[in-house]
């Protein structure tokens, strides 16, 4: 596999459920500590994108290199194993446990017990430590989310539609978080909400029906109006 | 629909039935014949509904004991006992239908056993007073001999009990073509589809319970005149797994898979039982490697390459979707 | 009628009972809620722990060291079983596994006949003395198994609650791929579930033995039971096993006060009953497809 630096690459990649395929011919390529966005509509193949991926789905045909690996087969522990972690959409944190056993496991896992940078860019989840995780507002349950992943400094995240039903100031952290987090962390974002996504990707993957329709990566083309286009 | 098409494979399967009574000893023949009737019930809720049923033995002892209930206290007409232990099959099936089939799954499965735990010890002990408990209620005696084919006779319980068969055959694959037939499918591949589609889930799903379990309670009421004895251990928790393996060995929710598996599993009880003894051995493990081994059991498997090479021979003739 | 040294020592029978079909069930329950799967199977890992008790006790003449070698041995017996077959059949419908663990029952039983024969066997109480409570005697036995489960119990909650590996276990019975999302290996963590499952499957099997007599069926006797109590419970709910064995046993032991031909059959009506208003049992899971 010819050494290319990015972070992730994916190429050629087609992924089914059963015998209806979702996904065809994808390619996209991560650079390190650069913020990528997945736009497109319901059904697009967004997730089902993010999940092949990680694992979570494995793929008809096609590669997904990481660190000059093929991910292809690996489950989705062995994944995050290697830094590159996937955060899904509608907030399903653990209810049962509370933020601390959330955060507990998510140490566990990484073997990262650094949780000050939790709190540096979440002060919020500090007071909220043993609450249960079920009791949390939309916003709360996503930095839980967000501020778990990031243990053990990973290499590569995967965001599912973090602000979906979330109030603008709440959103608006969100983006600062992932701008701050990208000085690290390379992070693919799938986003509905065109205006925060653009405000700070550095390039943009429309998908239309399982296919990469537009490739944005100059400045003046990373914009909303110019995303509906593709849709 | 090509008539011939559709009757070719039912006359080819019940000729070839015929024929092994040749090389089979009567009672062997008959035990198959009522196996597969029984089976074919549990096969279909499986392989067509979805349903996983670990109870089988309680519509078999409902439609057993029923029969046995009418030859030993009101009548001596054995059609007559048949008749009153489908009925009751019926009746018994759409009772308790409705709750049964709400439920999940698994959890299916397990109160379809509880059922049949529940008429066991309700034959057992508490209404020991008209089933004599596990000694059981004794028919021979008590039948008529009938006109035409006197089925207290065990020759001519065959042929009645082979035209049943034909019958049960015949009304299956009629199902089997129907667009009801076709629910029952989706029903167990994708229940949303069907409802958004318009279709009453709960009605399919009951009126498949129905079927399935009158079918079996037949199979019961055969055995009563079959065996000339009904006691309480055919409803016994350890007999759940009878239906279930010929099932799976044959093949779920395939026509014929239930009398390739009632013939297989009752050599193989044979065999097993004169050679070492030791049954439930076999049985397991055979379920376990037929289950990871793809579970389509051996019709099932057979089935698609018959119909294959079925096509190529006659040029497209036969062998196509029957 | 019913006095109260009569209900006295059906109430401590009832719970002893209950004992058992709660260290019989927990296993079941654990499975199905992490991993989706309908382990029939435990109930032969019961059998086994029944017997290896029996055998070891007839050896060295203590059924305690019987007992342990009896949990070790279903332990054991139930890690094979996962990473022969189970591992295999994790993403697939709840109907599979029932019938592949079922197959595993059967033929465990197979070989548990192969070695030990059909015989019932008797197994010698470790414990014979008998103490006064409220007027009427009561095994000692019995009270030292209601009190292995009381132990279990706080094993089990304190295991779920104060260690990590708890705590992944209570996470994956609400989410299984989120918990491998984050970097755990499930892989092992089923295996340990699967273990931990079988192991109390063998102590209650081994606890059980003095009790009744030790014979091959005896895991398809019990399944009836077990599964009543994990249903009502609701499948995948600790606290709702440890209410429905204590109901069940209760049913069962009072209700052979008053009328014995219904008592076996009564928890049974019991269930039903209960499924009509709650189709997924006390504390059940919801209806959840992987």
């Amino acid at each position: 596999m010819r050494a290319t630096g990015n972070i992730l690459d994916v190429n050629d990649l087609n992924a089914a459920y059963g015998e209806s395929k979702v996904l065809f011919d994808i390619a996209i390529s991560v650079k390190p500590n650069e913020v990528v966005a997945c736009v497109g509509r319901n059904g697009a193949g967004k997730t089902t994108l993010l999940k092949s991926i990680v694992g979570f789905l494995k793929p008809v045909s096609g590669t997904v290199v990481a660190g000059g690996e093929n991910l292809v087969g690996l489950t989705p522990y062995v994944v995050a194993g290697k830094g590159i972690k996937y955060i899904p959409q509608d907030k399903k944190v653990f209810s049962d446990l509370t933020v601390r056993e959330n955060l507990e496991l998510g140490s566990y896992a990484s073997k990262d017990y650094g949780w000050d940078k939790v709190y540096d860019y979440f002060p919020k989840l500090k007071i909220l430590l043993d609450r249960k995780a079920g009791y949390l507002s939309g916003g709360e349950r996503q930095m839980l989310m967000v501020g778990r992943a990031i243990l053990g400094h990973p290499k590569l995240l995967l965001v599912d539609e973090p602000t979906e039903g979330l109030a603008p100031s709440i959103v608006s952290h969100l983006k600062d978080v992932f701008r701050d987090l990208a000085k690290t962390t390379a992070l693919i974002i799938v986003e509905q909400n065109l205006p925060m996504i653009c405000a700070i990707a550095d390039k943009i993957y429309a998908l239309s029906e399982g296919r990469v329709m537009a490739e944005l990566t100059e400045r003046d083309q990373i914009k909303p109006e110019v995303c509906e286009k593709y849709l | 629909m090509n008539l011939v098409r559709w009757w070719s494979g039912l006359v080819v399967a019940f000729v070839l039935l015929a024929l092994l009574r040749v090389y089979l000893p009567l009672p062997f023949a008959i035990e198959i014949l009522i196996f597969s009737i029984y089976t074919i019930g549990c096969s279909f809720l499986l392989g067509r509904v979805g349903f996983i049923s670990f109870g089988q033995p309680a519509y078999l002892a409902i439609g057993a004991y029923a029969t046995a209930f009418y030859l030993s206290y009101f009548g001596t007409n054995p059609y007559a006992g048949l008749l009153v232990g489908l009925v009751a099959g019926f009746v018994g099936a759409l009772a308790v239908g409705p709750l049964l089939v709400r439920l999940r799954g698994d959890y299916f499965a397990l109160v379809n056993l509880a059922l049949a735990v529940i008429i066991y010890y309700l034959m057992q002990k508490v209404l020991v007073d008209i089933t004599h408990g596990d000694n059981g209620l004794e028919l021979l005696t008590k039948m008529d001999s009938t006109p035409v084919l006197d089925i207290s006779r065990p020759g001519h319980l065959f042929i009645f009990v082979f035209i049943v068969a034909a019958i049960v055959w015949v009304f299956y694959k009629y199902l089997d073509d129907t667009i009801y037939g076709a629910c029952c499918l989706a029903v167990k591949v994708n229940e949303d589809k069907l409802r958004f589609l318009g279709y009453d889930v709960f009605k399919v799903r009951l009126t498949a319970f129905v079927i399935a379990n009158t079918t079996t309670a037949l199979a019961g009421a055969l055995y009563a005149i079959h065996q000339g004895l009904v006691s309480p251990e055919m409803s016994s928790p350890a007999r759940a797994a009878d239906p279930v393996v010929v099932t799976i060995l044959g093949g779920a929710g395939t026509l014929y898979g239930p009398l390739i598996g009632s013939i297989v599993y009752t050599g193989m009880k044979d065999m097993v039982s004169k050679m070492i003894g030791n049954w439930e051995l076999i049985v397991g493990f055979t379920l376990v490697v037929i289950m990871l081994a793809g579970e389509k059991g051996i019709w099932g498997t057979l089935e698609p390459r018959l119909r294959r090479l079925a096509s190529r021979v006659t040029g497209g003739k036969f062998g196509e979707a029957e | 009628m019913l006095d109260i040294q009569l209900l006295t020592s059906g109430f401590i029978f009832g719970l002893s009972m209950g004992s058992i079909f709660f260290l019989m069930t927990i296993g079941l329950s654990l499975c199905f809620g992490v991993m989706r799967v309908i382990s029939l199977d435990q109930l032969l890992y019961y059998t086994v722990g029944a017997y290896i008790a029996y055998s070891v006790s007839l050896v060295i003449g203590n059924l305690w060291i019987g007992i342990l070698a009896g949990i070790v041995i279903s332990a054991l017996s139930a890690f094979l079983v996962e990473r022969l077959v189970f591992r295999r059949i994790y993403e697939r419908e709840l109907p599979f596994s029932m019938i592949t663990s079922f197959g595993i029952l059967i033929g465990g039983v197979g070989v548990v006949k192969l070695f030990w024969g059909l015989v019932p066997r008797p197994v010698a109480m470790p414990i014979d003395a008998q103490v006064f409570v409220l007027g009427t005697e009561i095994p000692v036995y019995r009270l030292v198994v209601i009190a292995f489960a009381g132990l279990v119990y706080v094993g089990i909650w304190l295991f779920l609650n104060k260690t990590i590996v708890g705590k992944a276990i209570r996470a994956g019975i609400e989410n299984v791929e989120h918990v491998e999302g984050l970097g755990i290996n499930v892989s092992r963590l089923f295996t340990l579930i699967f273990i931990i499952a079988g192991g109390l499957s063998g102590l209650a099997g081994g606890l059980h033995g003095p009790l009744i007599m030790v014979e091959p069926q005896m895991g398809l006797e019990v399944l009836a039971f077990a599964f009543m109590v994990v249903i009502i419970g609701g499948l995948g709910s600790i606290k709702g096993t440890l209410v429905s064995s204590f109901l069940v046993g209760q049913v069962v032991s009072i209700g052979s006060l008053i009328y014995a031909p219904l008592a076996a059959m009564a928890p049974f009506v019991l269930m039903l009953l209960i499924l009509l208003v709650w189709p997924t049992g006390l504390f059940g899971s919801p209806m959840l497809k992987k």
